[in-house]
């Protein structure tokens, strides 16, 4: 049988329907000229993906924190140790009216922005509440987000834990990465370890969960794509977890 | 800024590691990259109220940046037309902080496409969306998205295995 390039494409990306997808997975089996055809379509998407990852760790131009911060930069260039908070997690319901943020709570969040843009960390007390700072152009866990990566393990976590822990594995460079959950803020994302801070370098939109059913742990694809350009053999296990957490995350300790 | 510009400003710096890849792998260096970043960013908050929740927030970016992309394009064709008759290289392919040997081959490669092809690569093989995502992003039926894929696929392997034959 013979397929043509845009069929073996479509499997090579898993965008193939049932029953033309196990036809080819049969075929694939009987004749290597047909598996090398699928095996190019892979190593191209994973060639592409992978020169384009490291620009996730590069650092964020100011210009463009103040961009999305939807203020005009004027900040003078170059300053160092800038922080600025970007992700707050809502407060809990008995706290803020209705469940939702008030003109009051979002007024503070505008004020914290700019100022945060304004001043250097020093000089304003960090929020408790914020989950992901921005600091010298690198995104970093803070707050809950940063405690439960430093030391939530996914085996004893609770479904109603507001940050919820996937993954977590060892990248090709030896640091420790863990791959997690907002639950209210319907995010996810993965934070590597890099000198004593969890950097995020990528999130997405999570899968809201329907009807209170407590959704799985599978990463959105984006995120699923980072992980695999970084993993090193196989996520830890259960004690491996909790191992890494014992050494404080630090790959020279484990 | 109201309430739902806020929020969504909030989640765009979030986002931001990720616009920048997608415009990288548009752009040939990385500060045309920022520049369509920058676009982008300010249309969305202006736009914010044009913004479903509960939709996707990388999507509806990266549709804005789509837009944003091709407006630029065709506003450089222009005054390429005018000014630069041939290639002169007024736009580097190479930017300083590009060390990095396979993003440079790749860049080059992905220069070479179409636009519209390049923007369905873009999605699904640099930013892992589904052919029906990325069809709903370019506003485009998923037939036409394979297609682009395909076409866009076999001359990025042709020029990769040109530059560094194995």
């Amino acid at each position: 049988m013979n397929y043509d390039d845009e069929t073996l494409m479509a499997y090579a990306d898993g965008e193939l329907g049932e029953p033309l997808s196990a036809e080819i997975s049969s075929a694939i089996e009987r004749d290597p000229a047909l598996a090398r055809r699928v095996e190019r379509h892979r190593a191209l998407r994973a060639e592409v993906a992978g020169a384009y990852s490291t620009v996730l760790e590069r650092p964020i131009p100011e210009r463009l924190l103040a961009a999305a911060n939807g203020s005009v930069a004027s900040t003078p260039a170059g300053a160092p140790q800038r922080r600025v908070e970007v992700l707050q997690f809502p407060a809990r319901p008995a706290a803020a009216e209705g469940g939702r943020w008030g003109a009051r709570e979002w007024a503070a969040l505008a004020a914290s922005l700019v100022l945060g843009m304004l001043l250097s960390w020093q000089f304003i007390a960090p929020s408790r509440r914020a989950m992901v700072t921005a600091s010298n152009g690198a995104l970093i866990a803070s707050g809950a987000l940063a405690r439960a990566l430093d030391s939530q393990l996914a085996s004893t976590q609770r479904p109603e834990d507001p940050v919820q822990i996937g993954l977590t594995f060892r990248s090709q460079d030896g640091t420790y990465c863990r791959s997690f959950t907002l639950r209210r803020a319907a995010t996810a994302g993965l934070a590597c370890r890099a000198s004593g801070e969890w950097r995020i370098p990528v999130t997405a939109a999570s899968a809201t969960s329907g009807g209170g059913v407590r959704q799985a742990a599978s990463p959105p694809p984006v995120v699923l794509s980072v992980i695999e350009s970084r993993i090193a053999g196989d996520a830890l296990d259960a004690a491996g977890e909790e191992n890494a957490r014992l050494g404080g995350w630090d790959p020279k300790r484990n | 800024m109201t309430a739902d510009t806020e929020e969504i400003s909030v989640r765009l710096v979030a986002l931001l590691p990720r616009l920048r890849r997608f415009a990288r792998s548009l752009s040939r260096n990385q500060h045309d990259a920022d520049d369509l970043v920058q676009l982008a960013v300010e249309r969305a908050l202006r736009g914010a109220g044009q913004f479903r929740a509960g939709a996707n927030l990388a999507a509806w970016m990266f549709g804005i940046m789509k837009n944003a992309w091709i407006d630029t394009c065709r506003a450089r064709g222009r005054r390429a037309e005018v000014a630069l008759p041939e290639d002169s290289g007024e736009h580097p392919a190479v930017s300083p902080g590009d060390t990095d040997a396979s993003l440079w081959s790749v860049s080059e490669a992905m220069s070479k496409l179409p636009e519209d092809q390049r923007l369905a690569v873009a999605l699904v093989l640099v930013e892992g969306m589904s052919y029906k995502e990325a069809a709903a992003v370019l506003e485009i039926p998923i037939g036409t998205l394979t297609s682009r894929l395909a076409r866009g696929r076999s001359a990025l392997a042709a020029a990769l295995s040109a530059e560094a034959p194995a």
